[in-house]
């Protein structure tokens, strides 16, 4: 019998990698080249960037510490792991910052060239942790990843000290694609791309370090063990990763397409809602209009304004920009335009967690604005999920002629997962059909005479002769538009507008049930946690627990069928990232008793802290 | 086109009744307008009034146009958002001191830097009229109001000066009580093409009576009104005795008499393509400059953004949403795939998935459906022997004695807490022992073993099996359970009595 000596191959149905460094050492990049790789070798995946709050700190803080969390998994996943692994920490900072989150037993590769006496003093080490035996209970790989960088990529010529040790993270990269058991190649060819015309030398330098990291890996003797994450099994088609940036972006541009309609995008810089602009903006040639404003509320008032000229319009904000919109958002409810608001919400109050993820816009965006100002309120569950979200939300616009707002955080935003590309020409037509003729006596146009069964108005714009007419922020007489403050005027377009949303509920489709009809518990979420509570549900149906879960694409207004739902569980559980805002709704809408489960540490959900809140509850029985 | 249309100001004239209080410069304003739009053969249905909030931003409402009353100092945004969407259009902003200078000042600021094609009509009263009169952003140092009870202690803006700061290429002054002048003035910068931005000094009856009195009184005003012409020495006065003159010593214009001292050659002629010149006539009151202080041409922001929208076009090509969707790395999940995938599933082995995967189909031996059907059975199926086993420390001797007592060609070497360390089988042995003075005594199964051997896990399929057997020509395949415990061993005359059992 002859048999092969190597290190073992051990299969692993998920992990979860983290790759944390200084801002500057490219954490990001080696955290997104890996997930591409797991991507096209067919293995589910989901990112979760986690970016500085500081710009640029000072290189070896805590607060420069920049992080790129990776989940594999052969099944379908949902979140991108609650505690890593693997942990690939370029200096003391990153360790320290990253510790709090690993579990005894945890890979720790650290790269020990950086654990100097002052890198050590800037985390805040007293003494170093490789050799105090405070890292006792993890496994902890020592590596000289920037001396065997130097040594690996020296001989590339034209490249200076610094240069060099910019390759270290491809180094570091390589390590975990011989760790894991992945090919370097769509990475060469990516740094080919990227690097190869405009900086040969550093292309070279890069895949360089990339192979000798993988080497390393090989000849080292230092692991016990390699991993193989067996692949996902997803359904047939055709798959690419995609963020919800990427997703809301082209969910936009389909919508536009499907309504004829150039897209006029008017935003200002804000994170996280940033990178839907940056995806929109090459998109010239789908006329698509991307406005970046001087400020947020001239966003919303340009968006405003183009969705009075006829075209598909959107902005997309944070919660500090929404504040600044809610006027002109506020405007657009009362010219009853049809447009999107997209809300990548963040942490609040005020300037708040720029770079951290929260759900707590969600009362915001139903009741931010003065008056009577109803709004459709969608919320986006999954990376891939805001490309239909988008789609479903201009839908909606354009029937109840309104201003509908779409729910996003910063984690959804910019996690990536596999996306099943859709056959473009499959998605429906967006049917609007713009009047030509007036609606009134006397060859009369009547702008606010109602569509009787969507109670929308009539969209006629301007170029449309015959059809001259003024809307405005003042309260307006029915039909006619023209201004008016006769109580039952004020009376009738306050019930009018806020029907109109309410009707919204007869087309939108009947929610879901995930798991018994009738059972102890329910569990209801909304928006970018619906990975966790669906994870922390499926695995307490397999312990054979009597749960179900809901998640609510539709908070305004909720499925007809809703409240029927909610009758048929001895007790709701709603896990939210905010102090209860989902649950105050349902409260006041259904008068049931919810019981939340809140978080706001600027972290999504753990499945651990969500199976523990449902084993609590059902201890009681 | 022009010849075409037959408008007529009655055509702009909406149903609504005007509301403003008798006597407020707007209604001058509203009807020089209504008279200037037919003269520009524009079709009426194109034209767009957008409007902030205050006394002059009800003006969209008595136009028969297209028409947003928006809010407070807005108005820039929503007509840069009409005139980007539809540039075809003839966009209006009417605004007041308040609304533009105040409220809204930074959106008219990056309207101009832009050069957004609008018509902006600033209608400065100097006062807050809808609000019942408090001080503006133009009101005088000093001015008294409801809430500046000892007169202003603010500088004023002067709506020119931010205008030409702002970057517009069309910048004039003109007075409500001027109407042809007025028209005139509207009528070029609606032929302007870029931001066109018109201080309209207007008189607020209520609030703010005689503000531009010097300027508007039929006796006063030829005396302090210059009226620029491009081209033509800047001169004024009842008998147009006066006149600018460039004074390089003090850095702006001075008036000086035309007589004695100075001729008519003298006086700076009027050249609205100088910034310069533009920005010391913002700074005059005595003479006020009225007219068109400044016009040049530059690109728009709109030529700008459908300009690049063609190029890329050119460039790229028309959109296809096929291309934007597949525009990164792709990869393909067939059915069939995904049986395969499901095949190797818990294979303890170092190669690629891949490159296992592309051996995997390069089994030759059994035919296709036969193939199949070996993939669809497990290893569980095949009900693998219980594994004999032996610590890594007994002595050889042992070993060949469990052999021989079992009837079986192999052993499994398990740690103490039952992991998988290797495998001895009769061919190793031999191998070694043949030939040589080795007392079986004395070694231990730990010298003979073969380390980290190819196991299996259970729910392997039998394919798999067949394939160790037949490529890499093994006689024991080690099966292991989930924890790498083992749980059986196959043995290639297991697997032969299977197939002729089965097949
Ligand atoms: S308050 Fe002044 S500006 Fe306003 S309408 Fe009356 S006169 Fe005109």
């Amino acid at each position: 019998m002859t048999e092969q000596k190597h290190v073992p191959v051990k299969e692993l149905e998920d992990v979860v990698i983290r790759f944390a460094g200084d801002s500057g050492d490219g954490m990001q990049l080696t955290g997104s080249q890996f997930t591409n790789t797991a991507a096209i070798v067919g293995n589910d995946i989901s990112t979760f960037p986690d970016y500085p709050a500081e710009i640029r700190a000072p290189a070896g803080t805590l607060g420069g510490v920049s992080g790129f969390q990776v989940h594999l998994a052969e099944h379908d996943i949902w979140t991108p792991g609650d505690s890593p692994h693997v942990l690939v920490a370029m200096n003391p900072a990153a360790l320290k910052v990253s510790l709090p989150d690993l579990e005894p037993g945890a890979i720790i590769i650290v790269n020990t060239d950086a654990f100097t006496p002052g890198n050590l003093k800037k985390a805040g080490y007293e003494s170093n942790p490789l050799e105090d035996g405070s890292l006792n209970q993890f496994q902890v790989i020592p590596v000289p990843i920037t001396t065997l960088n130097r040594n690996a990529v020296q001989d590339v010529e034209g490249l200076d000290k610094k240069s060099i040790d910019r390759s270290k993270n491809f180094f570091a990269l390589g390590l975990i694609y011989w760790m894991f058991d992945r090919p370097l190649e769509p990475s060469i060819e990516w740094v080919k791309k990227k690097f190869g015309k405009r900086a040969p030398a550093v292309a070279e330098a890069n895949i360089k370090a990339l192979q000798a990291g993988y080497f390393y890996g090989e000849t080292a003797e230092i692991f016990q063990t390699r991993f193989r994450i067996k692949p996902a099994k997803l359904p047939p088609g055709t798959y690419r990763k995609i963020s919800g940036s990427e997703a809301a972006a082209i969910g936009l541009v389909t919508a536009a397409r499907k309504a004829n309609k150039p897209l006029f995008y008017g935003a200002y810089p804000i994170t996280p809602a940033s990178d839907i602009l940056h995806n929109l903006a090459p998109l010239r040639n789908f006329d698509v209009i991307t406005f970046q404003a001087e400020d947020e509320i001239a966003a919303m008032g340009a968006t405003v304004g183009a969705a009075f000229a006829g075209a598909m319009a959107v902005t997309g904000t944070s919660g500090p920009g929404i504040a600044l919109k809610s006027e002109a958002m506020n405007l657009a409810v009362m010219l009853e335009l049809p447009l999107v608001v997209i809300d990548v919400q963040r942490g609040g109050p005020s300037t708040g967690l720029p770079t951290k993820v929260e759900q707590s816009d969600l009362l915001q965006i139903m009741f931010g604005r003065n008056g009577e100002s109803p709004m459709p309120v969608l919320a986006a569950s999954s990376p891939a999920d805001c490309f239909d979200t988008v789609i479903e939300a201009y839908r909606l616009a354009v029937r109840a002629m309104a201003p509908v707002a779409v729910m996003m955080d910063g984690y959804l935003a910019n996690s990536s997962e596999p996306w099943r590309i859709p056959d473009p020409d499959t998605i429906e037509p967006i049917v609007i059909e713009h009047p030509t003729e007036p609606n009134g006596p006397d060859g009369k146009f009547l702008p606010y005479k109602r569509d009787p069964v969507t109670l929308g108005r009539p969209w006629a714009i301007p170029g449309t002769p015959g059809l001259e007419h003024r809307v405005g922020g003042l309260e307006k007489s029915p039909e006619y538009g023209n201004v008016s403050y006769a109580p039952e005027h004020h009376q009738r377009m306050v019930n009018e507008r806020a029907a109109k949303v309410a009707r919204l509920a007869d087309i939108i489709p009947e929610q879901e049930v995930f798991g018994p009809e009738e059972a102890e518990l329910l569990v209801v979420g909304w928006g970018g946690t619906y990975g966790a509570i669906h994870a922390a549900v499926s695995q307490a149906q397999a312990k054979g627990q009597s749960v179900a879960q809901v998640h609510i694409r539709y908070l305004n207004p909720f499925p007809r069928n809703l409240g029927f739902i909610l009758q048929n569980y001895d007790k709701i559980l709603v896990p939210e990232l905010n102090m209860g805002q989902l649950a105050m709704l349902l409260r006041d809408r259904y008068l049931v008793d919810v019981i939340s489960l809140n978080k706001v540490q600027g972290r999504p959900f753990k499945v651990s802290e969500i199976s523990a809140k449902i084993d609590e509850l059902l201890a009681g029985e | 086109m022009a010849t075409e249309i037959k408008l007529t100001r009655k055509d702009f004239m909406s149903d609504q009744t005007v509301r403003w209080c008798p006597g407020c410069g707007d209604y001058a304003i509203l009807a020089t307008v209504q008279k200037t739009l037919p003269r520009l053969g524009i079709p009426k249905e194109k034209f767009v009034f957008v409007s902030g909030i205050g006394c002059s931003s009800r003006f969209p409402y008595y136009m028969d146009t297209y028409g947003i009353h928006s809010i407070h100092g807005r108005a820039p945004t929503l007509a840069t958002g009409i005139k980007l969407s539809n540039p075809d259009l003839s966009v209006w902003v009417i605004t007041g001191d308040g609304d533009a200078l105040s409220i809204g000042g930074n959106h008219i600021l990056h309207a101009g830097r832009r050069n957004v094609d609008l018509n902006i009509l600033l209608f400065n009263n100097r006062i807050y009229g809808l609000t019942k009169g408090q001080l503006s952003p133009t009101s005088p140092v000093g001015t008294k109001t409801k809430s500046s009870p000892y007169g202003s202690i603010e500088r004023p803006l002067y709506p020119v000066e931010v205008a030409l700061a702002s970057g517009a290429t069309f910048v004039a002054r003109t007075i409500d009580v001027l109407q042809k002048e007025m028209g005139e003035i509207m009528y070029q910068a609606a032929l302007h093409k870029g931001l066109a931005f018109i201080e309209i000094m207007q008189n607020c009856v209520i609030f703010n009576n005689g503000a531009w009195f010097d300027y508007s009184d039929r006796k006063k005003r030829a005396d302090n009104d210059l009226f620029l012409e491009a081209g033509k020495p800047m001169v004024f006065g009842k008998n147009r005795d006066k006149g600018l003159v460039l004074d390089e010593e003090q850095g702006g214009f001075k008036v000086v008499e035309i007589g004695e001292e100075y001729s008519i050659e003298d006086i700076t002629i009027h050249d609205p393509t100088s910034l310069e010149n533009a920005f010391l006539l913002s700074q005059l009151d005595y003479p006020m400059p009225l007219g068109i202080i400044y016009q040049v041409t530059k690109p728009t922001y709109c030529e700008g953004m459908w300009g690049q929208i063609q190029q890329v076009k050119a460039q790229k090509g028309e959109g296809d949403l096929h291309d934007l969707y597949f525009n990164a790395d792709t990869w393909e999940v067939t059915a069939e795939e995904e049986e395969i995938k499901a095949e190797v599933r818990g294979q303890v082995d170092a190669s690629l998935d891949e490159a296992y995967i592309d051996e995997l189909l390069g089994v030759e031996a059994p035919e296709a459906d036969l193939a199949e059907q070996l993939a669809s059975m497990t290893l569980h199926d095949l009900k693998p022997k219980a594994p004999i086993t032996i610590r890594p420390d007994a002595l050889m001797d042992h070993a060949l004695h469990l052999m021989r007592e079992h009837g079986i060609g192999a052993l499994l070497v398990v740690s103490p807490d039952r992991h998988l360390m290797g495998i001895i089988t009769e061919a190793d042995i031999l191998d070694r022992v043949a030939g040589k003075d080795i007392d079986l005594h004395q070694v231990t199964v730990q010298e003979f073993m073969t380390t980290e051997p190819v196991a299996l896990p259970l729910y392997a399929s039998v394919l798999e099996a067949v394939h160790f057997m037949t490529q890499r020509r093994f006689r024991h395949l080690p099966v292991v359970d989930e924890n790498l415990h083992p749980v059986g061993v196959i043995s290639s005359r297991d697997l032969a009595e299977f197939l002729i059992k089965h097949l």
